[in-house]
C-alpha cells in the first residue's frame, strides 16, 4: 500500500447487532442439539453440546482476534496463503485418512480439522484481493477466466476429496464476488446458460452416490419409503407435523424418537420446525437473514473494495449454505452435506464461519465515516 | 471532502449488493411459502404420518378356555411353554462377552452358536427353522433390536430355570413364557376334543377381523376346539403404544384394552366311562384278533348316552390320534401318516362316518310296520331260509326272480313279531318291508313309509350334536335313485332297505339315536355334548342355542337352553305328527299327501322294546348277555359292505361280502338310563364282537354310578 492514509480502527463501530444475532443463533443451535440428542446414550456420551459450546467459545475468541487485525493484512499475504492452502489440500488428498468415505479431515490428535472449511475463508480473501486489484478488467472474459482458474486452484482438491457441496460453495463464492466486482450483464446471461447446461454434461462424471442422490431427488421412487428417500421423508414429516406452533421443545416425536436422522446437524432445521413450528422456524430464518444483511451492510460501509468484497464473500458463504441446507430439508434440492450455519453441530464449520464474522467486524471497525 | 486513491475507494456498486438482497428475499419467500404449505396447510396429513411412525398397535393374546368332562376332569388346558429368547439391544457391548454368552448358552440348550445363515431362501421362522444362536441374534438386532427373538422353543422347566438364573450374568438372554394347549387325556378324547393349528391362509381375513394374529394365535382345527372356537377363544386385547425408531415401547397412547379370556366348556362326557369304553373296544378287538391270529379288527366306535336327557357320556372313535403332538406345530410326517392311514384316525367316525347300518335298522321297519298295521304283533309269519321274489323296476315289469336269504341258513320256521325282532330274522323283515304274496299284501311298508319312519328315529339328517364332522347319512327313495344312480327304484331295493342294507347309510351316532328314541318311548331328547359354559371366574354362563345352531347369551325365539344343561325334547313321535302319509307309491317316486301326518301309537314302542329285551334273554344277544346283572335290551346288526379297502383285499365276493358288526342296547330295559352303540369295522357277525362291548360298557356305567353314589368304594 503506497497510500499514507491509514484508517484507524474504531471499536465504537463494532457491530453489536451482528454479534447479538450470531450469539442468538448459536444459543438456539446448542439448545436444539441438546434436545435432538436427548435419549440417545451414545450421542450424549459424545458430549456434543459441550463440544459445540467449546467451539463457540473458541470461535468467538478467534472472531475478536480477526476483528482486531486490520483486514488489509490478508490482502498482503494472500499469495503465500494461496500456496500453503493448496499444499495443505493436496497433502490431505494424497495422505488423507478416510472418514465417512472421503478424505475430508485432518486429525490433529485433539480435534478433527476440516481443511475445506478453512479453504473457504482463504478463498474469500484471495478472491477479494484478486478482484480488488483487477476490478476494472472484469469486463474482460480473459480476466474472468483467470479469476476462475485461481478459484479452481483450490477447488479442484476439494472436488477430488470428493466433496461436491463445498466445491459448489466455492464456485458460488467466486461467482458472487465476480458479480459484485462488476460482471457484465451479457456475461451473466452467458454464465446462466452455462450453469443450466453444465450439470447435464457433468452428470455422467459424478461419483455413484452423488448420481443416486440427484436421481432420488428428481425421481423419488414412491415405493421406496424406507430406502434412499427415507431421511428426506422423515424430515418432511417432522416439518409438516410441527404445525403453526410446534410440538414443543423436547417433545417432537420425530426428534425424540429418533426417526429423523442426523437431526443435530444436517436436519436440525427439520428438528426445529417440528418442535417450534412455523412461527419458530420463520423466526430463526429471520435471524439468519438479518446476519446476512448485516454482512452486506458492512460491504456497503467498507472503506475500500477489498473490505467490501470480503464482506460480500462472507455473506455469500452464510447465505448459500443456509439456502442449500433449508432447500434440502424442504425437499426443494437434492441431499447434500451442507449444514445450517451457526445452528448445526459441527466444530470446523462453526469456527470458519465465526472467523468470517470476524473479518466482517474488522471491515466495519475500519470503515470510513461518510463526511458531508 | 477527501479524494482517495482508487485502490482505497470502495468501488463495489451498491445496486449489485441490492440485487443480492433481492435474490435473497425471493429465495426466502419461497422457503416461507413452502413452510406454509407443509406446516399450515398439510399439517394434518403430516401429523398423521408422524403418529403412524411412532405408534404401534400391540395385540394382547387372550387365554383360551378350558375343556372339562362332566366331573371336572380336564380334557384341554393351557400349559406354560418356556422359550429361550434373546433381546439384541440388551446384549453386552463387548463382542467377546457376547461370544462367551453364546458359547455357554449353546452348551446349556444344545443349539449351535453358528449354523445356517439366515437368508430369503432359508428364513428365520420362530421355533421351526434351524439356525445358530449368533445368526438368530444378528437377525433380531437388524430387524427388531428391542423385541425378543426365540432361539429355542419349549425347553423343559429345569433348563428354563437355569437360563433364568443365568440371565443376570447374560444380559439380553431371557425366558419367555407362552401358553401352549395341552390335552391331559390325549388320544382318548382327541377325536372329540380335536386340536389347534395356525390360522389357515384361506380364513386369514376372517380371523384377523376377529382380532387374531396369524402365526401367533391358534384356532381349532377339529372337534370341540373347532366347533366352539368362538366361545373358547375369548377376545384379544389391544394396546396402542408409542415406540421409538428401534421399536422400543415407551408408553401407552390410548387406555389399553385388556384381553378377555375365553369361556370354558364342561362336556357331558365322563372321562372314566370314555376310558372304559375305549379299553373295552380295544381288548375285545385284540381278543378276537388273537383268536383269528390275524389283525382283522382294527377300528370301531362306542358311544354311550342317557336316552332320558340326551347327554352323550362317552364317544370313542378308535383309533384316534395324539393331539398333544400337534400342540406347537402340526408335524408334516405325522399328519401325512394320519391322512394315509386306512382307518382314517383324523375323522370322528362316531358322527362322521356313513355306513350301512344293517339289522339295527330293522327297528325302523318294525316301528313302521306295526304302526301302519302291515303286521300285528301276534301275526305269525313263515320265515324259511330264503324267499324268492320278483324284482320289478316298474309297475308292469314282468321282472326277474331274485332270492333273498336269511342269515340263519336253517331258517326260523314261523315267527311272531317279538321273536322276529329278537332273532333278527331277515325274511321276516323282508316281508314286512317289501310285502310278500298274500301273507303281507300291498307291498308291505314300502320305501316311502320306511323313509318317514326312519327319519322319525333320527336317520337321514344330522340331529345337531354340533361336531364339525357330523354327517347326515342317507335315506334313499325312488327320486334319489333316479337322480343319483340313473336307475328306477326296484322292488328288490325296498327289501334290501328294510334290513338296513343297500343304499341306506347312517352314522354310528344316528344308530344310537334310534335306540335312545325307542328306549324313551318315542321321545327324542336333543343329543348334546355340552353340559355347561363356565367363565374365567368359575361362574356358569347361561347360554342358549338358536335355530342356526349358534350359542347365544340371551334366549331368542326358537332357541333352547344349553348352559346350564337342561334336557330339551327334540320331538315325541307319540305326540308330534311327524309321520308323513303317502298317496299311491308309483315309479314316479314318493308322493306325500300334503298336510296328512300322524303320530306313532305308544303301544308300538312297548312291543319293540319287548322284542329287544327278548333279543337279550333268548335272541341274538343271549350268549353275550349270559348271567348279566344288567337288565338290558338290545339289537344286533351285521352290515354287509364293500369299500375300497375290502375291494383291494379281494373280500368283496358276491353273496358273501365282508360285514361290519353293530349292536345297540339300553338298560335297564324297564327304565332306561343308558343307551350304547358299538360298531366294529369289518367286525363280522354283529353280536359276537359288538355285543360284549355294549354289555361291558353298560356294566362299566353302572359300576361308575355305584362308585359315585357311594354304594361301592372306588379301588
Amino acid at each position: 500500500m503506497r497510500s499514507g492514509i491509514s484508517i484507524a480502527s474504531n471499536w465504537r463501530y463494532f457491530d453489536f447487532w451482528l454479534l447479538g444475532a450470531v450469539f442468538l443463533l448459536i444459543i438456539f443451535g446448542v439448545t436444539m442439539i441438546s434436545s435432538a440428542i436427548a435419549g440417545n446414550i451414545e450421542l450424549v456420551e459424545l458430549n456434543l453440546v459441550q463440544r459445540q459450546l467449546i467451539f463457540a467459545l473458541a470461535g468467538t475468541v478467534l472472531m475478536l482476534i480477526v476483528a482486531a487485525i486490520d483486514y488489509r493484512l490478508w490482502a498482503s499475504i494472500s499469495r503465500p496463503m494461496y500456496v500453503i492452502t493448496i499444499l495443505l489440500l493436496a497433502t490431505l488428498y494424497i495422505v488423507g485418512s478416510a472418514l465417512y468415505g472421503s478424505a475430508r479431515w485432518f486429525d490433529t490428535g485433539v480435534i478433527l480439522i476440516q481443511p475445506s472449511e478453512i479453504a473457504k475463508i482463504v478463498l474469500i480473501m484471495i478472491l477479494a484481493d484478486f478482484f480488488t486489484r483487477n476490478m476494472e478488467r472484469m469486463g474482460n472474459l480473459v480476466w474472468i477466466g483467470r479469476s476462475f482458474l485461481t478459484t479452481m486452484g483450490i477447488t479442484i482438491w476439494i472436488l477430488l476429496q470428493p466433496n461436491l457441496s463445498t466445491a459448489i460453495v466455492m464456485l458460488v463464492l467466486w461467482f458472487t464476488m465476480l458479480w459484485a466486482s462488476g460482471l457484465r450483464l451479457q456475461h451473466l446471461l452467458m454464465f446462466v446458460i452455462g450453469a443450466i447446461t453444465l450439470p447435464l454434461v457433468a452428470f455422467p462424471f459424478l461419483v455413484d452416490y452423488q448420481q443416486r442422490r440427484v436421481l432420488n431427488f428428481l425421481f423419488p421412487d414412491p415405493n421406496a419409503s424406507y430406502g434412499e428417500i427415507y431421511n428426506i421423508q422423515q424430515a418432511l414429516i417432522a416439518i409438516g407435523s410441527g404445525g403453526l406452533l410446534g410440538q414443543g421443545y423436547g417433545h417432537g416425536t420425530q426428534v425424540q424418537l429418533r426417526f429423523l436422522k442426523v437431526r443435530w446437524s444436517d436436519f436440525i432445521f427439520s428438528a426445529m420446525a417440528q418442535e417450534f413450528g412455523f412461527v419458530g422456524i420463520v423466526l430463526v430464518m429471520g435471524v439468519i437473514v438479518f446476519v446476512i444483511l448485516r454482512c452486506l451492510r458492512a460491504a456497503r460501509l467498507a472503506s475500500d473494495s477489498f473490505g467490501a468484497l470480503l464482506a460480500v464473500g462472507v455473506a455469500t458463504m452464510i447465505a448459500f449454505q443456509t439456502i442449500v441446507n433449508i432447500g434440502v430439508n424442504l425437499n426443494l434440492m437434492p441431499a447434500t452435506g451442507l449444514t445450517l450455519p451457526f445452528v448445526s453441530y459441527g466444530g470446523s464449520s462453526l469456527l470458519s464461519i465465526l472467523i468470517g464474522i470476524g473479518l466482517v467486524q474488522s471491515v466495519v471497525l475500519r470503515h470510513r465515516q461518510l463526511e458531508f | 471532502m477527501t479524494h482517495g486513491q482508487s485502490t482505497i475507494r470502495n468501488e463495489v456498486q451498491y445496486w449489485r449488493i441490492l440485487a443480492f438482497v433481492v435474490a435473497l428475499g425471493l429465495i426466502f419467500s419461497l422457503f416461507i411459502a413452502r413452510l406454509f404449505v407443509l406446516q399450515i396447510m398439510q399439517t394434518v396429513d403430516w401429523t398423521a404420518k408422524a403418529e403412524e411412525n411412532s405408534t404401534e398397535e400391540i395385540n394382547i393374546p387372550s387365554l383360551r378356555g378350558i375343556i372339562y368332562d362332566r366331573n371336572g376332569v380336564i380334557l384341554a388346558e393351557n400349559e406354560a411353554a418356556y422359550n429361550v429368547v434373546i433381546t439384541a439391544a440388551n446384549l453386552p457391548d463387548d463382542d467377546g462377552a457376547i461370544q462367551e454368552i453364546y458359547r455357554q448358552l449353546s452348551r446349556l440348550i444344545g443349539v449351535p452358536v453358528n449354523l445356517n445363515k439366515i437368508s430369503p431362501e432359508n428364513p428365520y421362522v420362530p421355533c421351526i427353522s434351524e439356525h445358530g444362536i449368533a445368526q438368530i441374534a444378528e437377525y433380531g438386532e437388524s430387524s427388531t433390536p428391542y423385541q425378543p427373538v426365540a432361539v429355542k422353543c419349549d425347553v423343559d422347566r429345569r433348563i428354563a430355570m437355569m437360563v433364568k438364573e443365568k440371565s443376570v450374568d447374560w444380559p439380553g438372554v431371557d425366558i419367555e413364557i407362552q401358553a401352549l394347549r395341552e390335552y391331559p387325556t390325549g388320544s382318548l378324547t382327541a377325536s372329540l376334543v380335536g386340536f389347534l393349528g395356525p390360522v389357515p391362509a384361506a380364513l386369514e381375513d376372517f380371523y384377523v377381523e376377529q382380532g387374531l394374529v396369524p402365526n401367533r394365535d391358534k384356532v381349532g382345527y377339529a372337534g370341540i376346539e373347532l366347533q366352539y372356537q368362538d366361545v373358547l377363544a375369548g377376545v384379544n386385547g389391544r394396546r396402542v403404544v408409542q415406540t421409538d425408531v428401534a421399536g422400543q415401547e415407551l408408553r401407552d397412547v390410548q387406555p389399553p384394552i385388556s384381553a378377555r379370556p375365553g369361556l370354558s366348556l364342561q362336556l357331558t362326557i365322563d372321562a372314566r366311562l370314555q376310558r372304559a369304553a375305549e379299553d373295552i373296544l380295544k381288548t375285545e378287538m385284540d381278543d378276537w384278533n388273537r383268536h383269528f391270529g390275524d389283525l382283522r379288527y382294527t377300528s370301531g366306535v362306542v358311544i354311550a348316552a342317557n336316552p332320558k336327557t340326551g347327554e352323550i357320556l362317552a364317544m370313542v372313535s378308535y383309533p384316534s390320534y395324539e393331539n398333544n403332538r400337534m400342540a406347537r406345530l402340526i408335524p408334516a410326517y405325522y399328519y401325512n401318516q394320519l391322512v394315509n392311514d386306512p382307518t382314517n384316525p383324523l375323522l370322528n367316525h362316531a358322527v362322521g362316518d356313513v355306513l350301512p347300518a344293517g339289522s339295527v335298522f330293522k327297528l325302523t321297519t318294525a316301528m313302521g310296520a306295526l304302526n301302519e298295521g302291515v303286521v300285528t304283533p301276534d301275526q305269525i309269519i313263515s320265515t324259511p331260509p330264503e324267499i324268492e321274489v320278483t324284482e320289478r323296476y316298474y309297475a308292469n315289469d314282468p321282472g326277474q326272480a331274485r332270492k333273498f336269504v336269511d342269515w340263519n341258513k336253517a331258517g326260523f320256521g314261523h315267527l311272531d313279531f317279538v321273536h322276529g325282532l329278537a332273532n333278527s330274522s331277515n325274511v321276516y323283515f323282508y316281508k314286512l318291508g317289501g310285502g310278500y304274496k298274500d301273507e303281507i299284501p300291498n307291498g308291505g311298508l314300502g320305501i316311502c313309509r320306511l323313509k318317514t319312519y326312519a327319519a322319525g328315529l333320527g336317520y337321514g339328517d344330522a340331529a345337531g350334536i354340533y361336531l364339525p364332522d357330523e354327517e347326515d347319512g342317507l335315506l334313499p327313495d325312488p327320486t334319489w335313485k333316479r337322480i343319483n344312480q340313473s336307475e328306477s327304484w326296484s322292488s328288490g331295493d325296498t327289501y334290501i332297505a328294510s334290513v338296513g342294507q343297500g343304499y341306506v347309510l347312517a352314522t354310528p351316532v344316528q344308530v344310537l339315536y334310534s335306540a335312545m328314541i325307542v328306549a324313551n318311548d318315542g321321545k327324542f331328547i336333543q343329543p348334546t355334548l355340552i353340559r355347561q359354559v363356565i367363565d374365567s371366574n368359575g361362574e356358569v354362563v347361561p347360554m342358549w342355542r338358536n335355530a342356526d345352531g349358534d350359542l347365544i347369551r340371551e334366549p331368542a325365539p326358537g332357541s333352547f337352553q344349553v348352559s346350564p344343561f337342561e334336557p330339551h325334547l327334540k320331538w315325541d313321535l307319540t305326540v308330534d305328527p311327524l309321520i308323513q302319509e303317502f298317496g299311491e307309491t308309483t315309479i314316479r317316486g314318493c308322493e306325500p299327501i300334503l298336510g296328512q301326518t300322524k303320530t306313532v301309537q305308544p303301544w308300538v314302542f312297548d312291543v319293540i322294546k319287548q322284542g329287544m329285551r327278548l333279543a337279550v334273554t333268548s335272541g341274538t344277544l343271549e350268549r353275550q348277555f349270559e348271567n348279566a346283572t344288567v337288565l338290558a335290551a338290545g339289537k344286533t346288526g351285521t352290515a354287509e359292505y364293500c369299500d375300497k379297502y375290502a375291494n383291494a383285499r379281494n373280500l368283496c365276493i358276491p353273496g358273501s361280502w365282508p360285514t361290519h358288526a353293530w349292536t345297540i342296547g339300553y338298560a335297564p330295559f324297564d327304565n332306561p338310563e343308558i343307551a350304547v352303540v358299538a360298531y366294529v369295522y369289518n367286525g363280522g357277525e354283529g353280536a359276537s364282537v359288538a355285543g360284549p362291548i355294549i354289555r361291558r360298557t353298560m356294566e362299566a356305567y353302572f359300576e361308575l354310578k355305584n362308585i359315585d353314589s357311594g354304594t361301592v368304594q372306588a379301588q
